[in-house]
């Protein structure tokens, strides 16, 4: 039945193309209800359980599982497309770039839906460039110069990394035969360590970072969200290079490699460079867009730091911060999108008091600041004291404590950057601005609902949700 | 069993203070009705659940801090009780003028109250009890300080009173459940000694400082000049007594099961005597109604120390009882002081008098409280100290002497307010007082009522609600029908003859009724003392606040020097950073190319030298 | 003989057809020339029975950097053609010694003689590619189709903009 997260998309993408000009117009209605039918699916036992399909329909019987991390993956990837539709609508006016946007919508989210789900190393490839593809037509999207010099560098910087993955998964196929985990594995187990493998892993890591846009990787990151329009940023934040970085490391470290000494150093000697220098660099910034790309940076170095310890609670922590991060992260794209609609423009240094102007962001805003800086009880504390309680427990004193002087200085960019928006007094010129649209401020709402509702049941979440997904 | 009916007291009054706090300006008198209709549903509530034993668990966090409620005996007492009162002090609340429109404050931060009053007694986990405690010490600040300018002041001195002694209870609650291993309140079960005895000092003091003890005491008569006087009413005089004396006998019975012999005991007795005996001293030489009264509500929790602190069947009874007597006559003065205070302007007793002809009903309410808390029969006030003293009398003749002295004081002292103000000629201030509006004197009347009839029927609030609270404590004893000790009430008796045979010694020397026990404030010794009192030199937080200044002069100078490491060398060294990360950052794909290269082969370069992945 | 004839013939033709898709001036062409070099390579693996592998060719190539390129077209002006004269001469002078290069790494690679342990796998001679592609790697072919898809989309959203234009 897992089939259907990818085979339903399909069908209405198909079936889209048939509809009138009138018709048309439901595009979004219809990706907003793909991404409700997600989230149903993931929490509906049937859907997710993976029975064998019998007859005629075993033709679409495909080899696809899910386990607790691919859930988590399953559900940030739909609230991100719900929310990025409910944003696009006043950055995507024309009618038929709307059409567009929602089909490409739809394949995004195919592709990383295929990713989270697949079981097999060639088949991961391939949706993993259905998802970056569909990303960079995304950017492109409004065709105008800087979104095109963006969608360029993120298609260069692809390109290299899938050169990357590709030669990796050329070298494991020279192993192992065949490209499922488990043949891999069952290769691995044979022969572990041999020169060919080592590289291979090496290769593959420095693929998978550069998509995760790690330091120091991530030279196209800033310019890449930077020029996206609005809703496109919060996909690439929020899931895009967290599922084609993030998840596929993980899923490739625990499912395949296995954690050793040297993979866990480099891990954490790439989580804490990524923490602090992508903090340090979010400081410098003007642009606000380029801050938060900076701080995705930054938390992305967080999300390693908890998945280097290696051990359940350094997994658990990861995988909380991974889906934290994906909603304050969106929240923050989304409050900028809203600064941006209303002000016309995202240069810091030229606006001031805007929270009197516009409650909710600012409201909304501020909530998301702290939850990025880790202050309780909001629940970017929560996944922050994990990973930092992760680190301790393996011993890795020095990192944990870095680790928190690094959210101090997440804590620093970002009252500067509420500081240099919000608070104060209201620059000269800015007097006509009001609160953003019902489309910014709802999906405003719902997720700063989220981080203080998470934040609050915490425990609850955490046993029910988060701790299950590393019990094997 | 599974009651959703608990959470409802707690969330029902707090999303109403919700309401009251997000509803527009103009709909005063809407807001009002919410807040009597939220009142009277908890009451009503209250009464329903009340010979039931409810809980409500839902199973919250880690570590054993579950949200667990328990309505059972003693709780639905303190409930009902705390209902009753606020809904009384809510009709009163509506007719009373706020500064500035401060009402919609005043009704949100009540009704907050009332909801985290409610979880506070409800809660059968200690981390969960300790939530809602805290946040009525935030309430109380917010009641306070609504006040006025110089209100916020005294606000803060309760804020750092009432918070340090939570800070201990805290530590106290950690200790406890450090020592049983659990935090839920009906399964805690410590033995006294070394450890134990710590942990059952510092919950003490936090539930003392709430009942507001000597020496947790001195924002209750700095408060009762600056704050809205219903606040005055509704908490330190009745549900933070109820709280606090409710917490300190579940600690002394449940949680540690005190005995008689103990030291703990006797620390307990002492400071229940000594705040009689220093406050009701105080209360004595007050020249104003409210501050008189708020003496008398630090001097009455002596009492009801005492009671718990004798740790025998008939003390405890007595102090229970004494807590919910306290609560109707101190609130119910309390009230008739607020009366007082907007049919004339004041609550100055040189500028009251001859009140009586012109407030009848008030005069009447106030002369029925009085004489509850001098302990006249057949009044309630009397009961309860009746069995207080005899509880008192069994530990030691000392504690008795202590208590019949208070009792002997608080009688002269209501004697020279009610003459100040109620009797004697008329002041130019109150030539022209009206009685009170209906509003106001309903509740007065209600509680007064109850005044007498818990004193005459005193079987019912002694058999059926306290007794039944802490039955496990009774040795199987009854004394919901014991007829008060004959020698004791003989004493009492001649006592209460002699305060006013002193009263009226005193009145005559002096020519008038307020300065009838002047003689006592200019005695040689203690006129010293007093005046030391009034210029707060035994105000344990001016002590602390003229230390805290020269600490915070040493520490200022050692601050500046952290500072400038702070404010010059890290944002300097972040900036720098930041700065040269940005030069970095130029946009150019060779150079992105570049670090990702360089990524790729120094990872590759470690993987080969480890020879492992 | 004539099996091994066929064989060269192909690797011919996939030579000429990866050299026309580098020298070719117009990228459209170019990208074409890429789809027809990688459906060579495609054949000659299944000749060389390796059907896995030339699945995988398959997927890769046809689908994936066919989409990329046109993306790339769509996001590029051309070129004026004095500017293409001048383009092709510069990057003879600019990169004349990788060829050589090339070569030469050729003979230090031989030279070296590097062994790696490798578990090949039972060559599959009997697999015809259709049992490959729909009973072994469906997954993979669903894929395509999405991957094919988005290219159509981002052809008609890229493309028909700059037409207008």
């Amino acid at each position: 039945m897992l089939s259907l997260l990818i085979l339903i998309p399909l069908a209405f993408l198909l079936l889209m193309n048939f509809l009138t000009l009138k018709g048309r117009r439901m595009a979004f209605a219809v990706v907003m209800a793909l991404s409700f039918f997600q989230i149903y699916a993931v929490f509906c036992p049937t859907i997710m359980a993976n029975r064998p399909l019998h007859g005629l329909a075993s033709v679409f019987d495909f080899t696809l599982a899910v386990d607790g991390l691919s859930r988590i993956m399953l559900l940030c990837i739909a609230i991100v497309i719900f929310i990025a539709l409910l944003v696009a609508a006043p950055f995507v006016k024309e009618e038929d770039k709307r059409f567009y946007f929602a089909g490409l919508m739809i394949l995004e989210l195919m592709g990383l839906n295929g990713v989270v789900m697949v079981r097999d190393i060639f088949s991961m490839y391939v949706f993993w460039e259905v998802a970056a593809a569909a990303s960079f037509i995304l950017i492109a999207l409004q065709k105008k110069r800087d979104p095109l010099e963006g969608a360029f560098k993120y298609l260069i910087f692809s390109s290299v990394a899938t050169v990357f993955v590709l030669s990796a998964i050329a070298i494991i196929l020279l192993i192992s035969g065949d490209t499922s985990f488990a043949a891999i594995r069952e290769a691995l187990r044979v022969s572990p360590h041999s020169f060919l493998i080592t590289l291979a892993v090496g290769i593959f890591l420095a693929g998978l970072f550069m998509k995760a846009g790690v330091m120091p990787f991530h030279g196209y990151l800033p310019d890449a969200y930077a020029s996206a329009p609005a809703p496109v940023s919060i996909l690439l934040a929020g899931v895009v290079t967290k599922t084609l970085g993030v998840y596929t490391a993980m899923r490739i470290v625990i499912d395949l490699f296995g954690f050793s000494a040297s993979l866990q150093s480099i891990l954490l000697c790439i989580g804490l460079i990524s923490a602090i220098f992508g903090a340090l660099a979010a400081m410098g910034q003007k642009d606000l867009k380029r801050l938060l790309a900076y701080s995705s940076i930054s938390q992305v170095g967080y999300i390693f730091l908890g998945f280097g310890c290696g051990t359940p609670l350094g997994i658990a922590a990861a995988i909380f911060h991974i889906f934290n991060h994906t909603v304050f992260k969106s929240l923050l794209f989304v409050n900028a999108a809203a600064v941006e609609d209303r002000t016309g423009s995202l240069d810091m240094s030229r606006m001031s008091g805007l929270a009197s102007r516009m409650p909710v962001t600012g409201t909304t805003s501020v909530l998301a600041s702290l939850s990025a800086s880790g202050v309780p009880p909001l629940a970017g504390f929560w996944s922050k004291l994990f990973i930092v309680l992760a680190l301790w427990q393996c011993g890795h004193y020095g990192v944990a404590a870095t680790a928190v002087m690094a959210s101090l200085l997440t804590l620093a960019y970002m009252l500067l950057f509420q500081r240099s928006v919000f608070f104060g007094t209201l620059e000269k010129g800015l007097e006509g601005v009001v609160e953003a649209g019902f489309g910014l401020t709802l999906p405003a709402i719902i997720l700063a609902v989220l981080i203080v509702g998470i934040g609050l049941f915490f425990p609850y979440i955490v046993h029910t949700v988060i701790f299950p997904v590393v019990s094997y | 069993m599974m009651n959703l009916s608990l959470p409802l007291l707690v969330l029902g009054p707090f999303l109403a203070g919700c309401v009251v706090m997000l509803a527009p300006q103009r709909t005063r008198f809407l807001k009002q009705a919410l807040v009597l209709a939220v009142t009277a549903a908890d009451l009503v509530l209250c009464l329903r659940l009340f010979p039931q034993e409810v809980t409500f668990f839902c199973p919250w966090g880690a570590y054993g801090i579950d949200f667990s409620l328990r309505f059972y005996r003693f709780s639905a007492f303190i409930l009902t009780a705390a209902g009753g009162f606020a809904f009384l002090i809510a009709i009163y609340s509506c007719v009373f003028t706020f500064a500035k429109e401060k009402s919609r404050l005043f009704f949100t931060f009540f009704l907050f109250s009332l909801s985290l009053v409610n979880g506070a007694v409800l809660s059968d986990n200690l981390i969960i009890l300790l939530f809602f405690w805290e946040g009525l010490l935030l309430t109380v600040f917010g009641l306070i300080a609504i006040g006025g300018p110089t209100a916020f002041k005294t606000g803060v001195k309760a804020l750092v009173i009432v918070g340090v002694a939570d800070l201990c209870m805290m530590v106290g609650i950690a200790l406890v459940g450090h020592l049983s291993g659990t935090f839920a309140i009906s399964k805690i079960q410590v033995p006294l000694g070394g450890l134990g005895s710590l942990a059952f000092v510092l919950m003490m003091i936090g539930a003392i400082s709430k009942a507001g003890s000597m020496p947790f005491h001195t924002w209750i008569p700095d408060a009762s000049l600056d704050a809205p006087l219903p606040f005055m009413a509704f908490l330190p005089a009745a549900l933070e007594k109820l709280l606090g004396i409710y917490l300190l006998a579940r600690i002394c019975l449940d949680l540690f099961r005190l005995v008689p012999e103990s030291g703990l005991s006797m620390a307990l007795m002492i400071i229940g005597s000594v705040t009689i005996l220093l406050a009701v001293m105080m209360a004595l030489v007050q020249k104003n109604y409210k501050k008189l009264l708020s003496y008398h509500a630090i001097s009455q929790v002596g009492y009801m120390i005492l009671g718990i602190g004798t740790a025998v069947p008939i003390g405890i009874v007595g102090g229970l009882f004494h807590m919910i007597n306290h609560a109707m006559y101190k609130s119910c003065l309390f009230l008739t002081s607020g009366a007082v205070e907007r049919q004339s302007g004041t609550t100055d007793l040189e500028r009251l008098g001859g009140l009586a002809g012109k407030m009848p009903v008030t005069f009447l309410c106030f002369f029925v409280a009085a004489a509850a808390i001098s302990g006249v029969p057949p009044f309630n006030g009397f009961f309860s100290k009746e069995l207080v003293y005899d509880g008192a009398l069994e530990r030691g003749l000392v504690f008795y002497l202590a208590a019949i002295l208070g009792s002997f004081l608080t009688a002269a002292s209501f004697l020279k307010l009610g003459h100040a103000a109620y009797l004697g000629p008329r002041s130019e201030t109150t030539q022209t007082a009206k009685e009170a509006p209906v509003f106001m004197l309903i509740p007065m009347i209600v509680i007064a009522a109850g005044c007498v009839f818990f004193g005459l029927h005193r079987s019912f609030p002694i058999g059926q609600l306290v007794q039944p609270a802490v039955e496990n404590h009774l040795e199987g004893q009854d004394f919901s029908f014991l007829m008060p000790n004959t020698k004791l009430v003989a004493v009492t008796i001649i006592m209460l003859l002699m305060a006013f045979a002193n009263h009226v010694f005193g009145a005559k020397m002096k020519g008038s009724g307020l300065k009838a026990v002047d003689y006592i404030h200019d005695a040689p010794v203690l006129s010293g003392i007093y005046d030391r009192a009034e210029r707060r030199c035994f105000d344990p937080y001016e002590w602390g606040r003229a230390m805290m200044r020269g600490f915070s002069y040493l520490l200022w100078r050692l601050d500046r020097g952290i500072d400038w490491i702070y404010n010059a060398g890290f944002p300097g060294c972040a900036q720098v950073l930041a700065r040269t990360l940005k030069r970095w950052h130029s946009g150019s794909y060779v150079t992105y190319l570049g670090w990702s290269l360089g990524g790729l082969l120094i990872l590759v370069i470690f993987l080969m030298s480890t020879r492992s992945f | 003989m004539l099996a091994l004839n066929i064989d060269i013939v192909v690797l011919f033709l996939m030579a000429l057809s990866a050299l026309w898709t580098v020298m070719t001036r117009s990228l459209l062409r170019s990208a074409i020339g890429l789809a027809l070099t990688s459906a060579m390579l495609t054949i000659l693996m299944f000749r060389l029975h390796a059907p896995l592998a030339a699945v995988f060719e398959l997927s890769v190539c046809s689908g994936l950097i066919s989409v990329v390129f046109i993306a790339t077209i769509s996001l590029t002006q051309p070129m004026s053609q004095e500017k293409v004269l001048q383009h092709m001469k510069d990057r003879l002078e600019r990169f004349w010694y990788l060829p050589i290069l090339l070569i030469l790494t050729g003979i230090v690679l031989s030279f070296l003689n590097l062994k790696f342990n490798l578990i090949l796998p039972a060559p599959e001679i009997e697999k015809d590619p259709r049992i490959v592609l729909w009973n072994q790697r469906p997954l993979d072919l669903l894929g395509q189709i999405i991957m094919l898809l988005t290219g159509a989309f981002g052809i008609v959203i890229l493309f028909r903009e700059a037409k207008k234009k």
